[in-house]
């Protein structure tokens, strides 16, 4: 009986793997998804799935594209290099013109090559690291801006609001840090002063003797690039201290518990940087898109990167439609040169020759007395 | 088996081994290829967790301190990576006496738990860029693709070869140790240690020497890996992977190598066979692995009990011609 048994589970899950292996026919056009559907980032995973279906749901509807139907094939990457790089291994086995993702920049890294051999264009969706682009290669492009980008916008929202003495707190991880010494040289390149650049120990309780020393620098505003623990505690502190300086962070700040923990009165008036958050998005494409999102799967999108994703099918697929073809050297061509101002649901859409977006993803947010994220024109 | 048939066989293996490149696509081609790795690092592990039955759950350390140990090596000095195998061996053997030194009396699940932190520490370690080597949570990247007699290894066809060389010494090597006076040594460390003691068997050496060979051969499993990768990065040296590692020896039977093999091609193969699956891959992995642990719960190819021809007394000899 017990061989028995097992038997005919090897059977109906070989059955079941034969079936879903033919189910796709060839009068279509697939593109390819890379998402972490498992592991400790499936939550973005998962959502980069539901838009890419969605999207592809609702261009069918409307008779796809070229005449041909759309499928999305999805690869799990586990959020893990190696499994990525199997991932990719399998996509580039299915005739896919294009491959969608994905999240994590060393996962995404330890795919670029395979993609590249294998001539399909990839678009990153939440890979943000510098030199992934710097390679130049011609079949990687990314939705999502670069981390350099994000000191540029800090400073020239710093900038704006008229402040010339700028003191900088790190907490020397290596995002972290690598924000803050970009900020410092282009602060300093723009003839602004740095009054204050150090570090604090994440994960303690009490930052009142670096509130102290940052106090006696006597700074117009302080620049914090960490993440939201240590900004919830220094608003909070720095408020118990009497200190009336203003505070901007950085996008790892973007966190609603930032407010719990800072307090709503300690809180408000915080600025940060952070790409823009799903309902605050500008544009009519983004509003409807979000309607028909909320429908389908009862609430709307949590992270800015999985719209990113859908993005990058729609820029995948408006590159088809206006080659009319499938071809890797027409596509990368079409993308690099001819794909100007594309209305995308994270706004305007152009890529540079290195593959990186071109124009500014970051917002400035603003914290209001109830404890809101409010975005700053 | 006799000689004979034992030659045979590992003709037959080999032969069957070499195929899957000439029919397989890449894609098929790079699972055996993350097989065979894990068969590597399965059979390191079994050194310590099959032979000498000391329960390590930390063996990611020594397979991170190899990645890293070629990875820093090859980015700033650019030392070919294949060359860098024995240091990478040497750099995590080290690494394993120093930890392992002080807490090699542990018995059981206590030395389990130091292990456990021993693979978290390296970990945070790592991202947290320590001494500014290893690139925080980024990783290290742009790691060379490894060659051998000018030759640049990077289809993975290519790798098949590198990778599945590399495993097929590595069983030679560690089936000669498991029918060697050390392996028998380790044996009975496992299966009773106060004997082995009373019997003259210095069972801290012995017990020190399994951890210390196991985690060097991590090491250089650690190596193939970042000349595979060509990048690596803290997250792919997780819990998780240690735990995969356990898992495939005690699924395919705790010290036996055949076991740990066909260990490795189960956990490693079978999410990607169950990839079809899409959401549910994990789910269904996991409910396989179930069923079987539930109808055989010594792993599907435990290790057989030693045998040894008796030689032929010579009394009855004697008595016979008498």
């Amino acid at each position: 009986m017990r061989k028995l048994h097992l038997g005919k589970l090897w059977m109906t899950a070989a059955a079941l793997c034969l079936f879903s292996g033919t189910a796709l026919s060839a009068d279509t056009i697939k593109i390819g998804l890379m998402a972490p559907l498992t592991g400790s980032w499936a939550s973005e995973g998962q959502e980069m799935k539901q838009v890419l279906e969605l999207l592809a749901e609702n261009l069918n509807a409307k008779g796809g594209v070229l005449g041909k139907q759309v499928v999305v094939v999805t690869e799990d990457d586990g959020g893990d290099p190696r499994t990525a790089a199997l991932a990719a291994q399998r996509l580039a086995t299915q005739d896919v013109p294009f491959s969608i993702g994905t999240y994590g920049s060393s996962v995404t890294e330890a795919t670029q090559n395979i993609y590249n051999e294998a001539k399909i264009i990839q678009i990153a969706n939440g890979s943000t690291a510098i030199r992934l682009t710097e390679k130049k290669l011609d079949n990687f492009f990314r939705t999502c801006p670069r981390d350099d980008e994000q000191a540029k916008v800090a400073v020239q929202t710093i900038e704006k609001l008229g402040y010339k003495n700028v003191a900088i707190l790190h907490d020397n991880t290596t995002y972290a840090k690598g924000l803050a010494e970009e900020g410092k040289a282009l602060i300093e390149k723009d003839g602004d002063k740095v009054v204050f650049f150090d570090a604090l120990t994440p994960g303690e309780r009490d930052y009142t003797a670096i509130l102290t020393k940052l106090k006696e620098a006597k700074p117009d505003i302080v620049f914090f690039t960490g993440y939201y623990p240590e900004a919830g505690l220094l608003l909070r502190q720095k408020r118990e201290m009497g200190w009336n300086v203003p505070f901007i962070g950085g996008d790892a700040t973007n966190n609603p518990d930032l407010v719990k923990i800072a307090g709503q009165d300690a809180a408000e008036g915080f600025y940060f940087l952070s790409a823009p958050l799903p309902k605050d998005l500008p544009t009519e494409e983004a509003k409807a898109f979000l309607a028909s999102f909320e429908k389908k799967y009862g609430a709307a999108p949590n992270s800015i990167y999985s719209v990113l994703a859908g993005d990058g099918f729609r820029v995948a697929i408006a590159a088809i439609e206006a080659t009319k073809s499938t071809d890797f050297t027409k596509l990368a061509d079409y993308l690099h040169k001819d794909l100007k101002n594309f209305p995308g649901l994270t706004g305007v859409i152009s890529f540079d020759e290195k593959g990186d977006r071109v124009g500014e993803v970051y917002r400035v947010y603003k914290v209001n007395a109830e404890g809101a994220f409010i975005l700053q024109n | 088996m006799t000689t004979g048939k034992r030659i045979a066989f590992c003709i037959a293996a080999l032969l069957v081994m070499a195929a899957p490149p000439l029919f397989l696509n890449a894609y098929w081609v790079d699972v055996l290829n993350s097989v065979g790795l894990y068969a590597i690092l399965g059979l390191s592990l079994n050194l310590i967790v099959g032979s000498a039955g000391l329960f390590n759950l930390g063996h990611a350390a020594f397979y991170a301190i190899g990645a890293y140990t070629a990875a820093i090596l090859n980015t700033t000095f650019h030392i070919p990576i294949l060359w860098l195998l024995p240091l990478c061996a040497v750099t995590a053997g080290l690494f394993a006496l120093v930890v392992a030194r002080p807490i090699i009396h542990l018995r059981g699940d206590y030395l389990c738990i130091v292990t456990i932190g021993v693979g978290e520490i390296v970990r945070i370690a790592l991202i947290n860029n320590v001494f500014g080597l290893t690139g925080g949570a980024n990783g290290i990247f742009g790691i060379s693709r490894p060659t051998l007699f000018g030759h640049a290894i990077r289809k993975p066809d290519e790798f098949y070869w590198l990778i599945w060389s590399f495993a097929a010494i590595t069983i030679f090597l560690f089936h000669r140790l498991e029918n060697s006076r050390f392996g028998r040594a380790l044996n009975y460390i496992r299966d009773d240690e106060v004997a082995a003691e009373g019997c003259g068997v210095n069972t801290a050496h012995y017990k020190l020497a399994a951890f210390i060979v196991g985690a060097a051969w991590a090491g250089m499993a650690g190596d193939i890996y970042a000349a595979k990768m060509t990048i690596i990065a803290p997250e792919s040296f997780s819990f998780w992977e240690s735990v995969l590692m356990f898992t495939l020896i005690i699924l395919g039977g705790s010290g036996s190598i055949p076991g740990v093999l066909l260990g490795a091609f189960l956990i490693i193969g079978l999410p990607e066979v169950f990839r079809e699956f899409a959401n549910a891959r994990m789910l269904i992995f996991g409910a396989a692995m179930v069923v079987m642990m539930i109808f055989r719960t010594q792993g599907i190819l435990p290790a057989r009990p030693r045998r040894y021809a008796t030689p032929p007394d010579p009394s009855c000899k004697a008595e016979a011609e008498a």
